[in-house]
């Protein structure tokens, strides 16, 4: 690691000691990672999405390979805010994890009950909600906010007001213009936006002649969909005020810089994690030497330094 | 690499879990075996050192070198462990060609490195926890390399040990050689006649099948839900390799769902599997 670049960024009110997150639904509650790293290295990390009560998830196949991608459609399983708030957010203090909980629901209430619970949390375990409107693969409390901007605004404004917590709003692609969604929210009373969630998708198996995954369409992330995410962090970076969480594909320093330098003040790594657990620390690593190599004193030097 | 240093809470059934690491493999030897499967022998000490019959390594598809493993593509394939010599420091396992992963992987050469995870996911139950109870090895195609270091663990527990074998024809009876050489009295089936008996290997398994045995079994999900079905029907124990598709093995994508049988949800094939409980899912849900 470059020792003389300072990688500490702040983020929507995050202090991060580095802007290498893992993303959700990449990295479950930290238990499986943490048996490989400290989770304390990670910039933060993005726990499962959570909802107010245990979700079943979809039947399987969950998970199909494209190419350079990966489609899944999981269907946001989890055990629910009670087994977070008891079991998973006292360990990861523990750890000292810098910990952001994304937050899902079939409802506004839903959002917000989940929202509000989190003020359980002692004071400083979770460093900040994000907001979960863009999963692809459950009928409800995905893409009915996620690619509505009346509902994503709503949902958002109600989120705002039952937490404390810095609160990002993690967005879908799979809409005509992100821009609108980020602005929305942000007027809603985001701290932040992180994108992208993954592309609606599918496979299918010719020989069977039926699509691979039980859910038909999945979500598609990995490196294949990084220059759609590079793309919209760039417009959306220049249209909005807060600050930009870069996700889509980032698999090495130079994908974290790229997004960085689109104006992304902190980036996620997820998919790359499943074929490399240690990614996100590799990416900080490789992305200190860039800047080191580039003679860059800071890593918040960069961000959106390509619009300069 | 640092390695997975937690140590795992073994299941209450005797299945045990290891602490993974990542290990940069030497292949030692990489032989086309059959039609479209290859014995790929790694040398993979610390793995070698931990792993259990029943659990598996995830494979870097293209060996270690200056590109980095490659963005596509893009996952690790997962291969269940055939034979563990922890002496030589080696593993082995026996795949077959099924796409372009598993080409690419077909390559590796002697001398090159491969990057594995593991070992990954519960094992069998420990045999030294029944060693008089009978134990009968149910493999079919692809399933049956899992159990050669079975067979293998299972005798050496002083378990009586039997394997009944099944394949399409006799090209696809990969493994069954290592189960045999591994000293596990081996009856062979095929659905065509092309070696041993024609037929299934679950039609041999119900001649056979009793309360008092236990079963490991191995194969495509028609042959694991009819052993289970049998095993369910004669009271006797059963345990089964599963087989789904998953992106990282550890735990954390949540993809290779297997639902329980009580119906509370699912199970993780990785990590509460590859080996499951009889009893505990329903393989069809």
């Amino acid at each position: 690691m470059g020792q003389a670049v300072d990688l500490g960024v702040h983020c929507a009110g995050l202090a991060c000691a580095n802007p290498v997150w893992a993303a959700s639904g990449c990295c479950n509650y930290g238990r499986e990672l943490a048996a490989l790293y400290p989770l304390a290295e990670l910039g933060a990390i993005c726990v499962k999405g959570t909802s107010l009560l245990p979700w079943r998830g979809n039947p399987g196949p969950r998970i199909a390979e494209t190419a350079a991608g990966l489609l899944n459609a999981i269907g946001l399983q989890n055990p629910g805010v009670d087994h977070l708030l008891a079991v998973d957010v006292p360990w990861l203090v523990e750890q000292g994890a810098t910990v952001v909980v994304n937050i899902v629901g079939r409802t506004v209430q839903e959002y917000v009950a989940v929202a509000a619970r989190l003020a359980e949390a002692p004071a400083g375990a979770i460093g900040a909600v994000e907001l979960n409107i863009s999963c692809p693969n459950v009928r409800e409390g995905g893409l009915q906010f996620g690619a509505d901007l009346r509902a994503a605004a709503e949902v958002t404004a109600a989120v705002r007001a039952a937490t404390a917590l810095p609160l990002l709003v993690k967005l879908s692609p799979n809409v005509t213009d992100v821009v609108a969604f980020a602005a929305a929210v942000e007027r809603a009373g985001a701290d932040g936006v992180s994108l992208i969630n993954t592309l609606l998708g599918m496979r299918l198996d010719a020989s069977r002649r039926r699509p691979v995954l039980a859910n038909l369409t999945g979500g598609l992330s990995g490196p294949a969909v990084k220059p759609v995410a590079l793309r919209m962090v760039w417009e959306v970076a220049q249209a909005v005020a807060i600050p930009v969480v870069g996700i889509g594909g980032i698999a090495s320093g130079l994908d974290a810089a790229e997004f960085m330098l689109a104006g992304a003040s902190a980036v996620q790594v997820g998919t790359a994690i499943f074929a490399d657990p240690r990614a996100p620390l590799r990416v900080r690593d490789e992305l200190a030497a860039w800047l080191c190599a580039q003679g860059v004193g800071a890593a918040r030097e960069i961000v959106g330094a390509a619009r300069d | 690499m640092r390695e997975g240093g937690r140590p795992l809470e073994p299941h209450a059934d005797g299945r045990q879990r290891s602490a993974w690491l990542e290990e940069q493999a030497e292949v030692r030897a990489h032989e086309r075996r059959g039609l479209d499967w290859f014995d790929l022998r790694l040398h993979a000490p610390q793995i070698a050192a931990r792993a259990l019959p029943g659990q598996f390594a995830q494979l870097q598809v293209r060996p270690v070198g200056p590109a980095g493993a490659g963005l596509d593509p893009l996952l690790r394939r997962p291969l269940s462990f055939c034979t563990l010599d922890p002496g030589r420091g080696e593993i082995s396992v026996i795949y077959r060609v099924v796409g372009r992963g598993t080409a690419l992987l077909a390559e590796a050469a002697p001398g090159q490195r491969l990057s594995l995870l593991g070992p990954l996911g519960s094992s069998f139950p420990d045999p030294r926890r029944a060693p008089a109870r009978p134990l009968l090895l149910v493999g079919g195609g692809l399933g049956i390399p899992p159990l050669a270091c079975a067979a293998a663990w299972a005798l050496a527990a002083g378990r009586p040990t039997r394997a009944l074998l099944g394949a399409r024809t006799a090209g696809y009876l990969a493994g069954a050689a290592e189960v045999a050489a591994a000293g596990a009295a081996v009856t062979a089936v095929t659905e065509d006649g092309s070696a041993g008996r024609r037929g299934l290997v679950t039609a041999e398994l119900a001649e056979v099948l009793t309360a008092e045995a236990d079963v490991w079994a191995c194969g495509p999900a028609p042959m694991l839900s009819a052993v289970q079905a049998l095993c369910r029907q004669h009271g006797a124990g059963c345990w089964l390799c599963v087989e789904r598709p998953m992106a990282c093995g550890f735990g954390v994508c949540i993809g290779c769902a297997v639902a329980r049988a009580d119906g509370t949800g699912y199970l993780k094939a990785c990590t509460d599997g590859p080996v499951l409980r009889g009893d505990e899912a329903d393989l069809a849900g």
